[in-house]
């Protein structure tokens, strides 16, 4: 498949500083003041490690592995996704602009991993995210919306995500990002009782599971026998200090993983996600899997 | 034994009977296997019937109800028309399965019809919340994703207590829509007096202001009909009789070409569509204030509502304005110049949009700076209270301003200024003691009208009750907010680093 045509970089800040709309810099023009989106964002600051995308650069944007995730490589490589509602940014991410034969451009969000643990567990090389265009995925912990957002670009329109975040400072930025996004749906109540969000939740295809809580082995098993359909795949983010700070991070994954597979929740992958934070690890796995070899199909 | 199923769904409330219990038993592992199959889960399972809710305000209830375990009445109504009737004394022949054992309780107090919600149960219902869009034929596929994700927004927002009258949003559409109709008035305008001086110039150079022209235009009409009867009018609309002598006069001796009715007519619908939106302008002007006043009463009395609107839609919202730090704030509006400057290595500029206070303008030429640094942090300061405090009060802008003022003294005569802490100290203490004078004044009402008037005693002790929870809730916000903005700072960082 032809890769889309080096597009104007305009994924980086000129001269070292960021200028008022979240670092968009084209090349060739000066400030491109007709985006119509009225007023910019305040922030002189330089963007975030991790992207070293420099304004005037010339990008190259080709499909990932995973369906639905870009890579877009100049200098330096970086995760982006196709952004659902072009023209509105998250978090002051950096955009790059590709242009097509036909003279339309495609906007792409930068993904820091330093901020999002998917984006980590991508680069380090998980296998499969089990998270693709058209899936319904129910996000446990969904804090401001970072990774909310990521996800919801990449299912697009006909997928959906159901976020939960319990509290009420984050969940404002949430509903003000669902406000745009139509298909992340905010629910602003707490992941240990799935029986009170059980109106808004139909059956999901993935569950990502970023909560820190230590019985959040329980919390996922819970809400995946209420939501997750058979079959259905899970990824859950283990911060080993926040199950047990005194055993060894290791021990932790082991304990954790043992609860899952208690609860149907079995383990296909573990990953150590040490090159962006330390003693944190990704568990995905699935749920009543089917077991082949038995002959009758009950799992 | 029957066995029927509750299920709860964002467009009503779904009954369910379990058939082939008889085959599966209560067999979980049988059930989890026919969930898979459309075709078979519908031979075990089929739909009873289907309480679509009335309105987004209905839904909103039941949802309410049912994530507390109640059992609200339209589900109890709902229950009982499609229910087998439990008689007095007899064992009922069925039972109903519903997701938690809470709310089952709460049917089984008020209706006496059994529930169970157990493993079995559970199953079958994981079963229906995959296959719900089949059942019910009058759903059409999208309808329920949208019926989840209107029913979850209304949900989150009674949550958070989202308060439409606070948005943000309407300032800023307002100081967008002042400022491109101060465009278009002044070109139409101008475009006004274009087209009257076909017909008589004169009277361009005796009345200036363009929305008196017009007025002036529209009374006059044919100049050839003046006379000394427009007069008393013409002076109600300069109100200078000097003036409107003047018009008449050079109306006589005009040099301008007479224009047709039908011209004439046109240029005075012209005129009058001038006048409409230069009143149309001063409504939106009072409408600004009125907004300011509600979502940020304390920078607007700080440093005005036009200076405060101007500062909130060029940082984008009232959180950015507050999550910036107050040298951002001073020089919000003079961008160019300092990335100019910082290239160039000069100097960066010492304000932006702030200079539009009268603070700026009243300093001396060399303590401008220190002003305009002074001006901004209380700014910052005040943005962040309106920002993030639960109620709404001019106490601390107004206290604000009046250290502003002190500043400025300090500068021409050397006055010294009160200390921030003590200011702030005041401000509470004065909030405070307002709330007691309420409470003391409702505690001697509640002794007059002891038994006659009792439920509004009740009232009024809630409303003092919550406003001492209220003026508690601000001081305690305060403390951290005002303990020279460091700590909320601190806090700030950090909980966007943990974002």
């Amino acid at each position: 498949m032809r890769p889309p045509k080096t597009g104007r970089g305009g994924g980086g800040s000129g001269g070292g500083r960021g200028l008022a709309r979240g670092g968009v810099v084209s090349s060739t023009r000066g400030r491109e003041s007709g985006r119509g989106r009225g007023p910019g964002r305040v922030k002189g600051r330089e963007s975030e490690p991790g992207s070293g995308i420099k304004g005037g650069s010339k990008v190259l944007v080709t499909p990932h592995r995973h369906a639905g995730v870009f890579v877009a490589k100049s200098k330096a490589d970086a995760l982006v996704t196709k952004n659902l509602v072009p023209g509105e940014i998250i978090y002051n991410e950096k955009r790059i602009f590709v242009q097509n034969e036909d003279r339309s451009t495609v906007e792409y969000r930068v993904w820091n991993p330093h901020r999002s643990k998917l984006a980590d567990a991508i680069t380090t090389g998980v296998d499969n995210i089990w998270i693709k265009p058209g899936v319904k995925v129910l996000y446990l912990g969904a804090s401001s919306g970072y990774t909310v957002s990521h996800i919801s670009d990449i299912v697009g329109p006909e997928g959906c995500v159901y976020a939960v975040e319990h509290s009420h400072i984050c969940g404002k930025v949430l509903m003000n990002m669902a406000e745009k996004r139509t298909n992340v749906i905010p629910i602003i109540e707490d992941a240990r009782d799935p029986a009170k969000y059980r109106m808004l939740v139909g059956m999901v295809d993935v569950i990502f599971s970023d909560v820190a809580q230590p019985d959040q082995a329980k919390i996922l098993s819970l809400n995946a026998s209420y939501f997750l359909k058979s079959g259905g795949h899970f990824m859950i983010s283990i911060k080993a200090n926040s199950i047990d700070s005194t055993i060894a991070a290791e021990t932790v994954y082991q304990m954790e993983v043992e609860k899952l597979q208690m609860e149907e929740l079995r383990p296909t992958e573990i990953l150590h996600l040490d090159s962006c934070e330390e003693k944190h690890a990704c568990v995905f796995g699935g749920y009543r899997l089917p077991r082949k070899q038995k002959a009758d199909s009950a799992v | 034994m029957k066995i029927y199923l509750l299920s709860e769904s964002p467009s009503g409330y779904g009954l369910f009977e379990g058939h082939g219990s008889d085959e599966i038993g209560q067999n979980t592992e049988a059930v989890r296997s026919s969930v898979s199959d459309l075709t078979r889960f519908g031979r075990v399972v089929q739909l009873t019937a289907f309480h679509p809710f009335q309105s987004a305000l209905d839904a909103l209830n039941q949802i309410n109800a049912v994530s507390e375990g109640y059992m609200s009445d339209e589900l109890r109504s709902f229950l009982e028309l499609n229910l087998p009737k439990v008689k007095e004394g007899k064992k009922p022949k069925f039972s109903l399965g519903v997701s938690e054992p809470k709310i089952g309780s709460c049917i089984f107090e008020a209706t006496k019809i059994p529930c169970q919600s157990n493993e079995f149960v559970h199953e079958l219902l994981r079963g229906v919340r995959q296959h719900f869009d089949r059942f019910i034929k009058d759903l059409k596929p999208g309808d329920l994703e949208k019926a989840q994700l209107g029913l979850a927004h209304s949900y989150s927002r009674a949550k958070v207590k989202f308060n439409v009258n606070r948005v943000d949003n309407m300032v800023i559409q307002a100081i967008f829509m002042l400022d491109t109709l101060d465009k278009d008035i002044n070109s139409f305008a101008m475009r006004v007096r274009e087209w009257y001086s076909w017909h008589f110039p004169e009277l361009v150079k005796i009345v200036n202001d363009n929305y008196l022209y017009a007025k002036v235009s529209k009374i006059i009409v044919d100049k050839s009909k003046l006379s000394e009867e427009h007069i008393p009018m013409l002076t109600e609309a300069l109100s200078d009789e000097d003036k409107a002598r003047e018009v008449v006069e050079a109306g006589k001796a005009s040099m301008g070409q007479d224009l047709s009715p039908v011209d004439l007519i046109n240029v005075q619908t012209f005129a009058q569509r001038v006048m409409d939106l230069a009143d149309y302008r001063k409504k939106l002007y009072d409408y600004l204030v009125t907004k300011m006043s509600d979502i940020a009463p304390n920078l607007a009395a700080l440093i005005g509502e036009m200076v405060g609107a101007r500062l909130i839609s060029h940082a984008g919202s009232l959180t950015n304005l507050a999550k910036c730090p107050s040298s951002t704030l001073q020089i919000l509006g003079a961008e160019k110049a300092l990335f100019r400057a910082l290239k160039t290595r000069g100097n960066t500029p010492k304000y932006g949009l702030i200079f539009h206070s009268s603070f700026i303008g009243r300093a001396s030429a060399k303590n401008k700076g220190r002003i305009a640094r002074f001006l901004a942090n209380k700014c910052s300061i005040a943005s962040r209270i309106d920002c993030f405090a639960d109620n709404s009060t001019t106490a601390f802008g107004e206290k604000l301003r009046e250290q502003v003022e002190e500043r400025l003294d300090f500068y021409d005569k050397g006055v010294a200024p009160r200390k921030n802490v003590d200011v702030m100290k005041e401000v509470l203490e004065n909030l405070e003691k307002k709330d007691e004078g309420e409470k003391t004044v409702n505690a001697s009402e509640k002794k007059k009208k002891r038994k006659t008037e009792e439920k509004e005693e009740e009232k009024e002790e809630e409303k003092s009750k919550k406003k001492k929870k209220k003026s508690k809730a601000v001081e305690r916000e305060e403390l951290t907010a005002t303990d020279n903005g460091h700590s909320k700072k601190k806090k700030k960082t950090k909980s966007q680093d943990d974002e």
